[in-house]
């Protein structure tokens, strides 16, 4: 017994000086991540973070290639092809669902980027000008996300101000379970940001990453979706007239659809999207589902193609093919493909912003609108709008529909004109007039919210 | 054969140590008919000195002078003890095992005497498992163990397997058991991250296991701690016995096949799905222009009706030869092995080749010390296709690839780079499949060194040192010609001849290194204190210092440009580097145990476990948890009033409370965390990767069992039984986040749920007699779930296809109902709410509910033996039911005109077509009918099915023959596997094993296995 005690005794003495020398034995560092406090810490920190955030605008539920397919796909510029990947199928149909995938997640990737907006944002590091650009450039993105969140889940600023509009978070917080804000809400922090966001920039960098005029820019097209006419055409002409950014030409329209790559020459281009050779959304971005190299699936509607003159430069962009044994216009506008530098999605053109001076000048200086919009015609060797009154107001909205076709752009011009979707005989027979108040013209709050979010459960959308 | 062996083994014959002998023992073995025994093992007591009688029974030992007792012991045969004295020959007769009298079993940490048991413990023999037509060890222990589900969700060769042992016990963190190798805790699961299945038990040899130990309850495996919560595996390997070196050669060949496949699902054939397409067209309200045109580039009267199922399926060949040598002295025994197998896949390109190799040593250094090592290497070359939903997978373009597109041309060769595989559709997957590889090469190795020092005659220390090692080389190669890796230049046609490829970036290879080493440190000290004199009232302690640390590294590197040729496959001859990355994930843990026996005469066993665990995966608030079990058992029979029983010889009652845990989750979830690599313009992006929980701990399980352990004349009739129930609380549960927040989950100690059931083993022989035996095994287990708190006062949570909600079972679907189609327009409707009064034909407002579940309610295994002279006939079957599988894809071949490019199965034919057709498929329309493929009950199938899971008839040649040509033994056997298999719902379109999670997912199919198989000993 004694002896069993005295080996016991140096057994415990053993094992205590194994585990006493190695103290850290139980600490393992993440090797490939930092803790929020440090890696939110300096200027360059927030630099990192910035450019996170913007990667996450690249999300392909998002500008990276749901948000601008939708906007073609659910209107009447882009069609699927019989032929084809099984991609945004419920879109071309009409048939999406409360569980849909692409819903949610355009959704949840919103919100990760505003997320990291917030972070960037509410970073505590001393203002510096560096600083003060890149929390600028946060306003701005997170300005962007809730511009299309409050375009796709709720009703038009020009329908009611005050029905709902989407859940706002401006902090890091897992305990809000935010129920849905005001539309009008939601603009008022939309228009607080880009109004930040402009005065906090100094830099313009290059076409993918935000800058003070580009902000103006988004402010002016914001505007003109709440129908604030005034503020519209206040906003374009102080970037028409202060930006600096030059207008591309009919001469160079071609080439500037091939480049792929970030302009620092400020041509055309406020603000898009960067996809590169290699931070890119490979075989899935935005370029595959159009161009004939890659997926190919998204087809020029024939009405579209048809609008567009011999002479438009714009009609060069959508060459005549057969595709799932039909002819079919393909669509030209984002010619690199996975595999080289990617191009880009376009968010906001200096093209736009002449339309937007056009018809935010409408009703009371139709000269004006005629000057802006054939600033743009001009350039296009398209042939020159003359009309007056609402059919000048309607060949504008047409102009938009050639000009920023498969840009994302074309269904949120018809929602806050509360004009119904008339789609050609490209588009299924069940699916080729979507009026203004039919409920799927509003996306559902996805199911994954609703499961998780009591505070929000009740406030769907009417009709799903 | 024997040459190269005893080459091989003169390694080792400078530590066998042939000490001076001071007298000799002859003597014969008999069983109790007088027949004689070989392989009997003759032992010293004491020593490790011992011999194996001959064919004709005798043996003869040399002794030392200090010899006082012979262990004459044989497997299945009751071990007697004969005291030497001055006798010069003994003679024994070994009577039939009392099984479960003298019977040790491997515990944790240890062996004990199966009587003594106080725990819920299973064993499976290594014979059970040798020479299976199985890739891994954990497949072969289907339908051996009540209450051990093991399922594949892949039928691929090396493909990972789920095994659980009473139920789920968890939401978020993992529910696989703890395996143990001889005694160190291993790496195990599925390492790889490229292939769609591996599983790091396959470089593992079944053959060279000799038990495996299974740990149910608290009494048994809670010594293991905070990781013992989903049971334990314990698996022993073969050692050397001391006498002649035995030789064994075993080997096996047969040929896969496709185990069960449902005509009633099959892909359509070219005239169905064209004649189906166009009704589609029409219902669609497509021009009959657009409707010929699409049509007709669908393949229309193109002349082409091709099998994809049949051109992606083969039979593939199967073969192991395995080969091994074990014996020794009374001071040193070894055991070396070596062994192939190869198994190819019933896919295309789908097989697996193991090649490896053992070695263990074990060496009586002095009077108190032995020293042990042991060594044992697999490498693992596997090719294994995609599965679910890439375009890629062989499996899914059998159902995916139209019948009208030929995967030849008509002089014979592949048909690629024509308009009939658009670059939007799918490749054709035989060229793809061809000209493509995807490959794994596994080495393990996995080894020990061991030291027991007998500091007094009840006190022992025992260290381990333990290791395995684990590398995996991966290669993902795609061709630049044709499929994934392709890449063309701007204004190139999309088909050939005359592609124009992107030369920088055109063919990709991704060359993936993946390495873990884990290792164990296992110190242990054992002291027996009798207290009484005749020795058989004693406690038993022990205590234990254990670390454990786990490294993995991991180099990720992608190129992409090939030169245009086959021939180059390595990222080394890429021109443009895509990705190239290097990381590392370490966890650690430290811990301190004891186990405290008490034995009065045994009849009343006591036990007890006490473990604390310290953990690296959890804050540093929260880094240590204590674990505990207590566990009781009474030998009734050994009460007088049983002990002359005739009737009853064994009756024991057990029971064990307890509590461990399960730290299954990742290793650095505790952290709040910025992740890196979210990148623009080629510079570093970074973001918020992980929500981190400054709380997080252990996950609790309470285990409590009761069983009884019964045996009727003579162990005729052997009946175990087990009620248990298992509470888990404090999950580690992925608990869900308003996505908001920016985050869809966040890991918490919270919620909790309970696993109840029973199980039965039932072990019979109904015949005995000389020439003919007839054994029975049965065993069935059930197993109920239920969810018993939930964050936020209970609420739901849902999850996907899964609702986890109080009272039910947490695999409980949560799905809309579907009702059929409507026979007045053919439009699909679901039932508006749960009380199936309404239907409606609007998919998002149609409430979801619960709709089954997909745990397996009750499985189990029923075996017959027979033998008579030297044939023997197996029959065993598996059984599994109770659950509800949720097919992935069957939207896409079923969904009523969504996917209109793909093929259909034939099931389809039964939609609706007119007015007053009563069916529950919708009309089709091109495009889809009503968001008719959206998951809902539908998709359900009911998984109960039973199979033939090995029939084996053989023949062992007697002994007197097999010595006349030289051998010890030889067995001949035809063998099937997986012969046949019994599913209930003839809706059911793939094999119902679907893993434990019941979701069939494309996967490459369970193989059938016919088989030959020749087992020699020399």
């Amino acid at each position: 017994m004694k002896q069993l005690i005295k080996y016991s005794f140096l057994f415990m003495v053993g094992v205590t000086a194994l585990s006493s020398c190695k103290k850290d034995y139980l600490v393992k560092v993440p090797p490939t991540a930092l803790t929020p406090e440090i890696a939110l810490a300096s200027e360059s920190d927030l630099s990192t973070a910035l450019l996170g955030a913007y990667s996450g605008l690249r999300n392909i539920e998002h500008e990276g290639r749901t948000l601008p397919v939708f906007g073609d796909l659910l209107a009447d510029n882009a069609y699927q092809s019989a032929s084809n990947s099984n991609r945004y199928t419920n879109f071309s149909t009409y048939l999406y669902t409360v569980a849909d995938g692409n819903v949610a997640g355009f959704w949840n990737a919103t919100y990760s980027t505003i997320l990291r907006c917030n972070n960037v944002i509410n970073a505590s590091a001393t203002a510096t000008p560096n600083v003060n650009q890149y929390k600028g450039e946060a306003f701005a993105i997170r300005a962007l996300c809730y511009f299309n969140l409050v375009r796709y889940f709720a009703k038009p600023y020009t329908e009611n101000p005050a029905s709902l509009g989407v859940p706002i978070v401006t902090k890091f917080d897992i305990a809000l379970f935010p129920a849905r804000s005001k539309v009008s809400e939601v603009y008022t922090l939309i228009n607080a940001d880009l109004t930040q966001a402009f005065s906090l920039m100094t830099i313009f960098k290059n076409s993918t990453q935000f800058s003070k005029y580009a902000a103006r820019g988004l402010q002016a097209k914001v505007y003109l979706t709440i129908g604030d006419n005034v503020n519209a055409k206040a906003a374009a002409l102080d970037v028409i007239n202060n930006g600096g950014f030059t207008a591309v030409t009919a001469a160079n329209h071609a080439s500037y659809w091939t480049n792929a790559l970030p302009r620092t020459d400020k041509v055309e281009t406020l603000f898009e999207v960067s996809s590169d050779a290699t931070s890119n959304n490979g075989f899935d971005g935005l370029a595959n589902i159009y161009s004939q190299s890659g997926y190919g699936d998204m087809i020029c509607a024939d009405d579209l193609y048809a609008s567009y003159i011999a002479a438009d430069v714009r009609k060069a962009l959508y060459t005549p093919g057969v595709r799932g044994g039909v002819p079919a216009f393909f669509v030209n506008k984002f010619p690199n493909t996975f595999g080289t530098e990617i191009s880009d999605t376009k968010v906001v053109r200096l093209s736009d912003i002449y339309l937007i001076a056009a018809e935010a000048s409408l009703p009371s200086n139709e000269p004006d609108a005629l000057l802006y919009s054939n600033f743009v015609t001009s350039r296009r060797s398209a042939a020159p709008i003359a009309s007056t009154g609402t059919a000048l107001f309607d060949e504008i909205i047409t102009e938009r529909r050639k000009e920023l076709a498969f840009e994302g752009d074309r269904y949120l011009d018809l929602n806050r004109l509360k004009r119904p979707v008339l789609r050609s005989t490209n588009y299924p027979a069940a699916a080729r007039t979507i009026n203004y108040n039919d409920y799927r013209r509003i996306l559902p709050i996805p199911q994954a919210e609703l499961d998780a979010n009591s505070n929000i459960r009740t406030q769907q959308n009417p009709g799903w | 054969m024997r040459k190269i062996i005893l080459t091989m083994l003169v390694a080792f014959a400078f530590v066998l140590n042939a000490a001076a002998q001071d007298r000799t023992i002859t003597g014969r073995i008999l069983d109790e008919k007088g027949a004689p025994l070989p392989g009997v093992s003759i032992l010293v007591k004491g020593t490790t000195l011992g011999v194996n009688t001959t064919n004709d029974g005798t043996y003869s030992i040399k002794v030392p002078a200090s010899a006082k007792t012979l262990i004459i012991s044989s497997v299945g045969l009751q071990t007697t003890e004969i005291s030497i004295g001055n006798k010069a020959n003994i003679n024994a007769t070994l009577s039939s095992e009392n099984k479960g009298l003298q019977e040790v079993v491997v515990v944790a940490y240890g062996t004990q005497k199966k009587t003594t048991l106080t725990g819920a413990v299973s064993t499976i023999k290594g014979g059970d498992i040798e020479n299976k037509p199985f890739s891994s060890v954990d497949k072969a222990l289907q339908g051996g163990i009540a209450g051990l589900q093991s399922s594949a969700s892949s039928g691929a060769p090396g493909a990972a397997q789920d095994v659980r042992i009473r139920g789920v016990s968890s939401i978020s963190a993992s529910n696989s058991p703890l395996y143990v190798l001889d005694g160190a805790i291993m790496n195990t699961g599925d390492a790889s991250r490229l292939q769609t299945t591996a599983n790091l038990l396959s470089t593992l040899n079944p053959n060279d296991i000799e038990s495996i130990t299974v740990l149910k309850d608290a009494a048994s495996a809670a010594v293991y701690g905070s990781r013992a919560a989903n049971g334990v595996i314990l698996i022993t390997t073969k050692k050397g016995k001391a006498g002649k070196t035995k030789f064994r050669f075993d080997t096996e060949i047969g040929y896969n096949n496709v185990a069960y496949t449902s005509e009633r699902n099959r892909p359509l054939n070219a005239t169905e799905y064209i004649n189906l397409t166009r009704e589609g067209l029409v219902n669609f309200g497509a021009s009959p222009a657009t409707t010929t045109a699409t049509l007709k580039a669908l393949g229309d009267s193109n002349g082409v009706n091709f099998n994809w199922r049949d051109a992606v399926l083969r039979q593939g060949n199967q073969q192991q030869y395995n080969l091994s040598a074990s014996g020794g002295n009374e001071k040193t025994t070894f055991y070396v092995s070596g062994g192939y197998f190869k198994q190819e896949g019933t896919t295309i390109t789908s097989d697996l080749k193991r090649t490896n190799g053992a070695v263990r040593v074990t060496n009586q250094a002095t009077d108190r010390l032995s020293l042990s090592v042991n060594l044992d290497g697999g490498f693992v070359k596997q090719n294994t296709p995609q599965a679910g939903g890439a375009f890629g997978n062989p499996i899914l373009s059998s159902y995916f690839i139209l019948p009208t597109r030929s995967a030849y041309k008509p002089d014979g060769s592949l048909n690629y780079l024509t308009a009939d595989f658009p670059t939007s559709g799918i490749y054709n997957t035989l060229a793809t499949t061809s000209l493509d590889k995807r490959q794994l090469g596994q080495l393990s190795l996995r080894g020990s060194l061991s030291a027991e020092y007998k500091i007094l005659k009840n006190l022992n220390f025992k260290s381990t040192y333990a290791g395995d090692f684990n590398t995996l080389e991966e290669v993902q190669y795609n061709n630049p010609f044709y499929g994934d890796g392709v890449t063309t230049l701007p204004g190139s046609p999309t088909f050939g001849p005359n592609i124009l490829y992107n030369p920088a970036t055109t063919g990709r290879v991704f060359n993936y290194y993946t390495r873990y080493y884990n290792y164990t440190f296992t110190n242990t000290l054992n002291y027996k204190q009798n207290i009484n004199k005749a020795g058989d009232i004693y406690a038993n302690l022990k205590v234990g210092y254990e670390s454990q640390t786990s490294k993995g590294y991991f180099n990720t590197l992608q190129g992409t440009g090939f030169p245009l040729t086959l021939g180059l496959q390595q990222a080394a001859s890429t021109a443009t580097p895509r990705t190239a990355s290097a990381t590392i994930s370490d966890y650690s843990f430290l811990s301190q145990f004891a186990l405290l026996d008490l034995n009065y005469k045994d009849k009343y066993i006591l036990s007890g476990s006490f473990r604390r665990d310290g953990s690296s995966r959890f804050s540093a608030n929260n880094r240590y948890g204590n674990f505990y079990s207590i566990g009781a058992s009474w030998n009734v029979d050994r009460e007088e009033f049983l002990a002359n029983s005739r009737v009853i010889n064994q009756l024991k009652l057990r029971g064990s409370y307890g509590k461990s845990g399960n730290a299954g989750i990742g290793n650095y979830d505790a952290y709040p965390l910025y992740g890196f690599g979210a990148n623009y313009n080629s510079t570093p992006g970074s973001f918020p990767s992980n929500v981190g929980n400054n709380e997080l701990t252990w996950e609790e399980n309470r285990p409590l069992d009761l069983g009884l352990d019964l045996g009727f004349f003579k162990n005729r009739i052997n009946i175990s039984a087990d009620v248990y129930k298992r509470k888990s609380s404090k999950l580690l549960l992925a608990a869900p986040l308003s996505p908001t927040s920016g985050f869809l989950s966040v890991t918490k100690n919270i919620g909790a749920l309970e696993n109840k059931g029973l199980e039965i083993t039932v072990n019979l022989v109904p015949v005995t007699t000389k020439n003919f035996t007839w054994d029975v095994s049965f065993n069935y287990a059930t197993n109920q779930n239920k969810v018993t708190a939930l964050p936020n006062d209970n609420k739901d949570i849902i999850s996907g296809l899964y609702i986890y909600r109080v009272g039910y079972d947490v695999q409980s679907y949560y799905l809309r109902t579907y009702a059929g189609a409507d026979p007045a327009n053919g439009d699909p409707l679901w039932y508006t709410d749960s009380t199936k009064t309404k239907t409606q034909n609007v998919y998002s407002s149609a409430q979801r509910i619960i709709n089954h579940s997909a745990a397996a309610k009750y499985f189990g295994g029923l075996t017959n033996t027979f033998k008579y002279k030297g044939f023997s006939l197996e029959v065993q079957f598996y059984y599994s039911g109770g659950n509800y599988s949720f097919d992935n894809f069957n939207s896409f071949y079923l969904g009523a005109g969504a996917n209109p490019t793909f093929n259909k199965s034939s099931r389809i034919l039964d939609r609706w077509q007119k007015p007053g057709d009563v069916t529950d498929i919708p009309k089709y329309i091109y495009n889809g009918n009503k968001s008719f493929q959206s998951s809902s009950s539908f998709y359900l199938n009911n998984a109960n099915y039973i199979r033939l899971r090995n029939l084996q008839i053989g023949y062992s040649l007697p002994s007197e023959m097999a010595s006349k040509i030289k051998l010890s033994s030889a067995f001949f056997y035809v063998r099937g596997t997986n012969l046949f298999t019994y599913v209930k719902d003839k809706n059911q379109p793939f094999d119902p094993e679907q893993g434990s999670s019941s979701f069939s997912n494309l996967t490459e199919f369970i193989p059938k296995t016919i088989s030959v198989g020749l087992n020699l000993g020399f």
